[in-house]
C-alpha cells in the first residue's frame, strides 16, 4: 500500500469508521439475504430432493409438491400394486381419452398414490371441563403414503418410533416441535380428527408449512378419497438404471404430467421463491446502494478533502497515475475491511437469530460469499471512481496560491 | 560565488497568453533569462507583474505560448506531456510560500515520499532523508507531524524535500512571506547556502526586501518583461520592495518614504515615526 494511502485512510478514523461501517452494513445485508434465500430454498427444495421418488405423476397445471390443485383418479378397490393399473384405469376415463397414450410400465419398480393435502393443525388442551382449548394453530402439509413401499414417506425419523404410522397415528415433522412445541405422545387435531404423534422426521419443513405423514388408508379415509376414488399423485420409484428425465419426457397422458424429481423440486423451490425472489433483489440492489453511496461519499469527500496535497504531489513529480492508485488502495482497503466484518457479523449472528426465529433458515455457501466478496470489490471500485476523475482535473498551479 | 557557471534554467523568447481574444492577458512577453549554477536570482516585481507564471514556467508545469525552456539541458518545451512530471521529480525542487507539506507524513516521510524509487530503496532513502534533515537542524524533528512543527521548520523540512533528489535547480515562490523575520533569514541563508555549497541555481521570487541580502542577482519583472533600469525603494510599512517611480509617496523628517500602494501610506501616516525608525 503506497505511504500517502495508508495514511490519508488511518489518519482519519472517524470516517475510516463511517465508510468502513457503510459496507459492513451492505456486506451484511446482502450476506444474511443470500443465505436466507438458500436456506429456503435447501428447506423447500430439499424434501423432494431427498425423498425416494424418481418420477411424480400430478394432474395438469399441479407441478409441485405444494400445489393444492392435483387430484387424480384412484380405485382403491384395485389394491395399491401394480399401480401402472390404476393409471390405465385413469386412462380409461372418457375425459381423459386421446389417441396417443404411452406409460412406458417396464421401467417402473414400484409405483403408489400419495395423498397430500395442505391443512390447519391444531394442538389442544382438554380444559378440566372436558372443553378443548386451541393451544397453536399450525400450517400442516398433511401426507398419507404407503407404508410398504415408504414412497414419499418421512427422509429420517429422528425421534420416536421407526415404525410407518397406521389408524389414527402421525409422524410430524421435527419443525413443529421446535415451533410449536409438539411432542411424541402429543395429540394433534388434523383434518376433522385425533392423531397421536409416535415420532418425529426431518427434513420436511417448507418455512411456510411442515409435513405431517399418515397412513395411506387413514389418509384417503379422513379426506374421503377413498368413496372419491382419488389421490392426489402417483410417485414412481424406477427400476436401476432407468433415467428418471427421460422416462418423465415418455410419459404421454393427456391432462397428467409427468416430472423427474428435480424438475418437481425446482418447481417446488419456484413455488415459494418465485414470490420472494424479486423483493430480494429489490433489497439487494438497495443495501448495495447504501453500501455504495457510504463509501462513495466518505471517500469522495476524504479526496476533496486532500486535494490541495495531491495538487502538491502533481506539482513535484507525481503521476496522476500514482494518485489514481492512492485513492483506489484506500477505496479497496476500506471495502476489504468492511467485507471482513460484515460476513463475520453474518457468521456470528445467524446462527444466534435462527435460534431465535425459525423461519431464519441461512445456508451460506462459498460461492455466495465469494459473490458478496466480487460485489464488495465492485463497490469499492465504483466508489473510487468518481474521486479519481476529480484528481485529473486537480491544477497542480494552484498550490502556487498562499 | 560562480557567476560563470552551467546554466541551468534557460529561456529564451517566452510569452504566456493567457486566454483569448479581448480577454487575454499576456503574463509573459517574450522574456529571455538565464539562471546559473551556484547563483540565487530574485525576481522582484509588483502584484500580477508575471512572476508566478514565470516560476510555474520555468518549473515545467505551465507551457508557454511560444519560445523554449531548458532546465539541466533538456528543452523541456519540447517535451510530452508525459515526461514532464519525472523533470519536475528529478531535476527540480519546489519550494512554496505555504509549505506544501502533506499533513499525514512525518518530516522524515515527507522528504523520502518524493525520492525517486531507486533513490528511496530501503534504508538508503531514509539515511539520505535524515541527513538532509540534519544539515537543515532538524534531526530533532524527523518524526513530527507538520501540525507540530513551526513555520520555519516546516519550510526547512520542505527544503529537505526539494533537495531530495538532488536537482540542479531549486525555485522558490515567496518562500520567507509566511515566516517572521528570525526565521526568514534562517531559510534565506540556507538558501544561499545551498547554492553556493551545492552549486545549485536558486530562483527566488519574492517581494521580501531582505532577501536582497542574500541575491546574487535581483531582476525587476514587470508587466511580463524583465526591466534593468528600475530604481526601487522599500515600503516602510509592509517592507515590501517596490519600484520608486508612480509609487504612492510621503515625506517624514525631509526623508522620501514610497508605499506598495495606498493603504499602507494610510497606515504610515498614522504613526510615521515608528515605520521611519524601523526602516
Ligand atoms: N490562469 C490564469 N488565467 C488568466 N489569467 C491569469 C492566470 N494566471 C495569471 N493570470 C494573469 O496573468 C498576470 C500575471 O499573473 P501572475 O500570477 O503570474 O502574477 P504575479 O507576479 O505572481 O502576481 P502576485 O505578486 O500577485 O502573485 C496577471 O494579470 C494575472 O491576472
Ligand atoms: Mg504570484
Amino acid at each position: 500500500m503506497l505511504i500517502v494511502a495508508r495514511k490519508n485512510l488511518f489518519s482519519e478514523r472517524t470516517r475510516l469508521a463511517i465508510s468502513v461501517g457503510g459496507i459492513a452494513l451492505a456486506v451484511f445485508l446482502i450476506g444474511v439475504l443470500l443465505s436466507l434465500y438458500r436456506g429456503w430454498e435447501n428447506k423447500v427444495g430439499g424434501f423432494v430432493e431427498d425423498s425416494n421418488v424418481d418420477v411424480w405423476i400430478a394432474n395438469e397445471g399441479a407441478k409441485d409438491f405444494l400445489a393444492a390443485a392435483s387430484l387424480l383418479p384412484y380405485d382403491p378397490s384395485l389394491g395399491v400394486d401394480p399401480c401402472q393399473q390404476q393409471i390405465q384405469a385413469a386412462l380409461q376415463d372418457p375425459n381423459r381419452r386421446s389417441q396417443a397414450q404411452k406409460f412406458p410400465v417396464q421401467d417402473i419398480r414400484e409405483c403408489r398414490p400419495l395423498i397430500v393435502r395442505q391443512m390447519e393443525g391444531l394442538k389442544v388442551e382438554i380444559q378440566s371441563g372436558g372443553e378443548e382449548k386451541i393451544l397453536k394453530k399450525m400450517n400442516l402439509q398433511f401426507v398419507g403414503y404407503d407404508a410398504g413401499t415408504q414412497l414419499g414417506g418421512p427422509l429420517r425419523i429422528v425421534e420416536g418410533s421407526t415404525d410407518a404410522p397406521k389408524d389414527n397415528e402421525v409422524v410430524v415433522d421435527e419443525a413443529l416441535g421446535k415451533r410449536y412445541g409438539v411432542q411424541v405422545g402429543d395429540t394433534l387435531k388434523a383434518g376433522g380428527r385425533d392423531w397421536n404423534v409416535i415420532a418425529k422426521s426431518g427434513g420436511g419443513d417448507f418455512v411456510a408449512a411442515q409435513t405431517v405423514f399418515v397412513s395411506l388408508d387413514a389418509a384417503a379415509d379422513a379426506l374421503g378419497f377413498n368413496d372419491a376414488k382419488k389421490t392426489t399423485f402417483y410417485v414412481i420409484r424406477l427400476k436401476d438404471g432407468i433415467d428418471a428425465k427421460a422416462f418423465a419426457d415418455g410419459v404421454d397422458i393427456p391432462g397428467v404430467h409427468a416430472l423427474d424429481r428435480s424438475a418437481f423440486a425446482s418447481n417446488t423451490k419456484d413455488r415459494i421463491l418465485s414470490n420472494v425472489l424479486p423483493i430480494l433483489a429489490v433489497v439487494l440492489l438497495l443495501a448495495f446502494i447504501v453500501g455504495l453511496s457510504v463509501a462513495g461519499l466518505t471517500i469522495y469527500t476524504a479526496t476533496v478533502e486532500k486535494s490541495r496535497e495531491y495538487g502538491i504531489l502533481k506539482a513535484v513529480g507525481f503521476r496522476n497515475s500514482y494518485l489514481y492508485r492512492a485513492v483506489l488502495e484506500q477505496s479497496i482497503v476500506t471495502g476489504f475491511l468492511g467485507f471482513v466484518i460484515g460476513i463475520g457479523l453474518m457468521l456470528i449472528i445467524g446462527p444466534f437469530a435462527a435460534d431465535v426465529v425459525p423461519q431464519f433458515v441461512i445456508f451460506t455457501r462459498w460461492q455466495d460469499v465469494l459473490a458478496v466478496a466480487g460485489a464488495t470489490l465492485v463497490m469499492a471500485g465504483v466508489a473510487a471512481y468518481i474521486p479519481v476523475r476529480r484528481l485529473a482535473s486537480i491544477d497542480p498551479v494552484a498550490v502556487f496560491k498562499a | 560565488m560562480t557567476q560563470n557557471g552551467r546554466v541551468i534554467l534557460g529561456m529564451q523568447g517566452v510569452t504566456k497568453i493567457y486566454g483569448s481574444g479581448d480577454a487575454a492577458t499576456r503574463a509573459l512577453d517574450n522574456i529571455n533569462f538565464d539562471a546559473r549554477a551556484g547563483e540565487v536570482v530574485v525576481i522582484m516585481g509588483p502584484s500580477g507583474a508575471g512572476k508566478t507564471t514565470f516560476l510555474t514556467i520555468a518549473g515545467a508545469l505551465l507551457r508557454p505560448t511560444s519560445g523554449t525552456v531548458t532546465v539541466s539541458g533538456l528543452n523541456i518545451t519540447e517535451m510530452g506531456e508525459k515526461n514532464l512530471p519525472e523533470v519536475r521529480r528529478d531535476r527540480i525542487g519546489f519550494i512554496f510560500q505555504s509549505f506544501n507539506l502533506l499533513d499525514s507524513l512525518t518530516s522524515l516521510e515527507n522528504v523520502t515520499l518524493v525520492m525517486t524509487p531507486d533513490r528511496s530503496r530501503g534504508k538508503a532513502g531514509v539515511n539520505r532523508a535524515r541527513e538532509l534533515l540534519d544539515m537543515l537542524g532538524l534531526s530533532h524533528r524527523v518524526k513530527s507531524l507538520p501540525k507540530n512543527l513551526s513555520g520555519g521548520e516546516k519550510q526547512r523540512v520542505a527544503i529537505g524535500r526539494a533537495l531530495a533528489n538532488n536537482p540542479d535547480l531549486i525555485l522558490a515562490d515567496e518562500p520567507t512571506a509566511n515566516l517572521d523575520s528570525k526565521r526568514g533569514r534562517e531559510v534565506m541563508l540556507l538558501l544561499r547556502q545551498i547554492a553556493y555549497e551545492m552549486d545549485k541555481s536558486v530562483v527566488i521570487v519574492s517581494h521580501d526586501h531582505r532577501i536582497r541580502e542574500v541575491a546574487s542577482r535581483i531582476v525587476w519583472l514587470e508587466d511580463g518583461t524583465f526591466r534593468s533600469d528600475v530604481e526601487t525603494a522599500r515600503d516602510p510599512v509592509c517592507n515590501r520592495v517596490i519600484e520608486v517611480v508612480g509609487a504612492p509617496q510621503t515625506e517624514h523628517i525631509g526623508v522620501l518614504f514610497y508605499f506598495c500602494g495606498e493603504q499602507c501610506q494610510r497606515i504610515f501616516a498614522e504613526n510615521p515615526t515608528k515605520f521611519a525608525e524601523a526602516g
